[in-house]
């Protein structure tokens, strides 16, 4: 299948004589040169996720606990639904000229982007997550006699961490587009500056290479959550 | 936390979903308009922080609606909200009818489902964004790019939605209406796409979401017509609370086109709530 | 909701008993369902060689108007006979004929009726009972216009424009007799039809499909756990054992007939549930 798919790739592309579009055999000689030739991805790729690893973890260390909070109170929660319906629906693309007023040109803008794109949906998850806690388990310990304290350790939070990961997850992908977006946008680092400068070199070779890399990252990183998410919740799937 | 509630005995608060005897504080809490109320202390603490701390990037709220309504009068800006609007909607049909049909495709064939499963996967949960380069590398500064970019952004939610839908369809309901004699035509028409239709119009409804985002990232990125471009262009002067008012619009029309899209689902999924 | 399924009964027609010798006129004769020898085996899944053989060497004869029970312990191919009669699957071998011709597919002269009562959750109770007829290009306004007369028939009258989750178990459970009836069948299928309904309602729904079955006497073919249901409804009872699933015994139940709870507490019935009870207990591997 994946050889029909790249065949597919090299034919159309040779016959589609489209300056912008590269075959699947340069693609392959462009990416082995941005590994060992010039090597230019590596750095660009950990340039790019500085600004991945602030942003996602600063994302989830605010979110998770939010998001338990609104879970547990109905008053939170409904002060904060005005402000969760706008994030989720509002472009965060326009926002970027903004950040890039508060903090210029710098990693802070860079990290404060991938927050705007990531945070919510790692708050909405890990809400529902608490919020469709099945109420028999709570029942049940209540008629045990449970403290609060173990209802939260022992009932509601490991019910909720299916939902929380999945929020997780989406997080990420988010996080990796707000990354790539200001790099593109206004912060020209970092493999958005390698995507726009081989563009406008016309080396759709390179261009192709590079996303391939950024999906590559996408993927490997979404897995490497999953399989985190089965160490730390082996009872769910 | 619960503690801003007016809540008399705060430790003995059970955890909150339980069903401990209602209490009359919630009764009140339930009355209180929070949301509006919230938004309201929001927006104010907004006017009050731009108005006093002066800073370049955050404007009072009052100059950004100021500025909202100023652009809306404004012929250009209008026409650019019609150029954002018609990539949307031309983007947005194209991925309607392609999501639904690979989506239906690969629900009913496990062959479909086997070839392009993981593909529709990758670009689901990659970031589309990076795609943007090269649409406008292979189309230029044309429609090809901007329609593109609403495409790949809404249309891969809206066939795994699909696609599961089918595969989710009861068999008990196949097999009834196999019961009863009822042609293979007959049962896609009465019973696999009414019973589809919920989890169909969730996902028509986030790709709907993400054909917006698209629509204005790709404008921002690639092209000098539309919303995105007003966006950056504002940007690029360093007039956020045009920026902001421009959001504003974005925002304004994502909350219109979900009601609508609301609508139609109500209507079509009536029996599922 | 209050459970509904008690409701105008009364209202009802007053089942009308046929006569023996009407239904005789009506009658074509000869048996309504035959499988001579009649097979099954399930293939596993691709990744096992695990094959099940859920029917081995079926004969058996259903006569018209009759009223026959299947009973036996889980697993057994009770279901899998059903499925054969209605033409859902195939079967491997043997010959099974409905009203002397070869079982292909489903056909008009049978409906069904589920244990999981299979209603479309997004039609009402009326675009339910049509259901049936509307596979069969019946227009609109007739189409409804039958349906309404089983929602009365089965005391739903009312009900027409409720949605399926709306409705008790026991009510979802008669829109789903009426589909069946409404397409007019000569043979009536139903699996564990009242399985999923709570003691009290299916005590009712049995009253009711008994009182419905007097008028027209259609041949039933009705598989149930119940031993009590078994017995209160048919005049054979078919006994299955599993593994492969094979008929053991066909019981007569040679009660008077109309049936109520009266019927229940003879003494004759308690000696047949008795009997049946005995055989069943042995294959039970628990
Ligand atoms: N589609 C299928 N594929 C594979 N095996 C099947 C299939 N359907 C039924 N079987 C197997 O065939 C046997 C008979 O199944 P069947 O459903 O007919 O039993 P049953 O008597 O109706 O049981 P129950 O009383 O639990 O409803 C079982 O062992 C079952 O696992
Ligand atoms: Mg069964």
């Amino acid at each position: 299948m994946l050889v029909a798919f790249l065949t597919f790739w090299e034919v159309a592309a040779r016959l589609a004589h489209n300056i912008g579009i590269a075959t699947f055999s340069d693609t392959m000689v462009a990416a082995w040169d941005l590994m060992f030739g010039n090597g230019r991805i590596w750095e660009a790729m950990l340039n790019s996720n500085a600004a991945l690893v602030l942003g996602f973890a600063i994302s989830a260390v605010t979110a998770v606990p939010l998001g338990l909070a609104a879970g547990r109170s109905r008053i939170l929660d409904r002060a904060l639904s005005p402000y969760t319906a706008i994030l989720l629906a509002i472009p965060v693309a326009p926002l970027v000229p903004i950040a890039i007023t508060a903090f210029g040109l710098s990693l802070a803008a860079r990290v404060s982007i991938v927050i705007l794109f990531a945070v919510i949906f790692i708050y909405v998850n890990t809400r529902a997550g608490v919020r469709s806690v099945d109420q028999r388990l709570v029942e049940m310990a209540h008629a045990f006699g449970a403290s609060e304290r173990t209802i939260w350790t022992k009932v509601v939070i490991p019910s909720a961490v299916p939902a929380m990961f999945a929020g997780l997850r989406i997080g990420l992908g988010r996080a990796l587009t707000g990354m790539v977006a200001v790099e593109l946008l206004l912060v020209a680092t970092g493999v958005g500056k390698l995507l726009l400068e081989y563009r406008d070199r016309l080396q759709p070779a390179y261009v192709f290479a590079t996303v391939l890399f950024v999906i590559a990252e996408a993927l490997l990183l979404l897995e490497l959550a999953r399989f985190i998410e089965r160490k730390v919740a082996p009872w769910n799937d | 936390m619960a503690a801003a509630a007016p809540q008399p005995t705060a430790s003995a608060a059970p955890f909150d979903p339980a069903p401990a005897p209602r209490r009359p504080r919630r009764s009140l809490a339930r009355r209180l308009p929070v949301e509006g109320l919230s938004l309201l202390a929001g927006s104010l603490l907004w006017e009050i922080a731009g108005r006093t701390m002066d800073l370049p990037w955050l404007p009072p709220l009052s100059m950004i609606l100021a500025d909202l309504v100023t652009l809306l009068g404004q012929e250009s800006v209008r026409a650019n909200i019609m150029a954002s609007l018609q990539a949307l909607v031309i983007g947005f049909a194209i991925s309607l009818v392609f999501g639904l049909v690979v989506g239906a495709l690969m629900g009913r064939f496990r062959s479909v489902e086997a070839a392009l499963d993981i593909y529709v996967n990758a670009l689901l949960v990659a970031p589309t964004i990076i795609l943007i380069p090269v649409f406008f590398a292979i189309f230029g500064l044309g429609d090809g790019t901007r329609l593109s970019v609403v495409v790949v952004y809404a249309v891969f939610v809206i066939i795994i939605n699909t696609m599961t839908a089918i595969k989710t369809v009861d068999p008990a309901m196949v097999e009834m209406a196999r019961a009863f004699g009822a042609s293979e035509a007959f049962i896609i028409r009465k019973v696999m796409i009414p019973a589809s239709m919920p989890l169909v119009m969730a996902g028509v409804r986030l790709g709907l979401g993400r054909a917006v985002k698209g629509m204005i990232t790709g404008e921002m990125l690639v092209t000098f017509v539309g919303l995105g471009a007003l966006a950056a262009r504002f940007g690029s002067q360093f007039d956020m609370s045009k920026v902001f008012a421009v959001s504003l619009i974005v925002l304004i029309l994502a909350a219109v086109t979900n009601w609508l899209a609301q609508l139609v689902d109500d209507r079509l999924t009536r029996w599922a709530d | 909701m209050t459970d509904m399924t008690a409701v105008s009964t009364e209202t009802q027609p007053p089942a009308p008993w046929p006569d023996d010798a009407s239904l005789a006129a009506a009658s074509h004769g000869g048996p309504m369902i035959e499988l001579r020898g009649v097979s099954k085996e399930f293939l596993g899944d691709r990744s096992s060689t695990t094959t099940t053989h859920a029917l081995d060497n079926i004969s058996l004869t259903v006569n018209e108007h009759e009223f026959i029970t299947v009973i036996g312990p889980s697993g057994c191919g009770k279901t899998t006979l059903l499925r054969i009669v209605a033409g859902l699957i195939p079967y491997d071998s043997g010959q099974v004929l409905v009203k002397g011709k070869p079982v292909t597919g489903p056909g008009p002269d049978r409906a069904v009726v589920f244990q999981s009562f299979a209603l479309l959750p997004w039609a009402t109770v009326l675009e339910n009972v049509a259901f049936g007829l509307e596979t069969r290009g019946i227009p609109r306004a007739e189409r409804e216009e039958q349906a309404r007369v089983l929602i009365k028939t089965v005391g739903l009258a009312g009900f027409e424009s409720r949605l399926p989750r709306h409705l008790s178990g026991g009510m979802q459970q008669r829109v789903g007799l009426a589909r069946a009836l409404a397409v007019n069948p000569d043979i009536l299928l139903m699996d564990e039809p009242f399985g999923a309904i709570d003691e009290q309602t299916r005590r009712i729904m049995q009253e009711e499909l008994l009182r419905i079955w007097g008028y027209r006497r259609k041949t039933v073919l009705f598989v149930t756990h119940s031993m009590e249901e078994a017995v209160l409804l048919a005049d054979r009872v078919i006994l299955m054992s599993p593994r492969p699933g094979r008929v053991h015994e066909i019981i007569d139940v040679p009660l008077p007939r109309p049936r109520g709870r009266e019927t229940e507490r003879t003494r004759e019935f308690t000696d047949i549930k008795e009997l049946l009870w005995d055989k069943l207990r042995v294959m039970q591997t628990v």
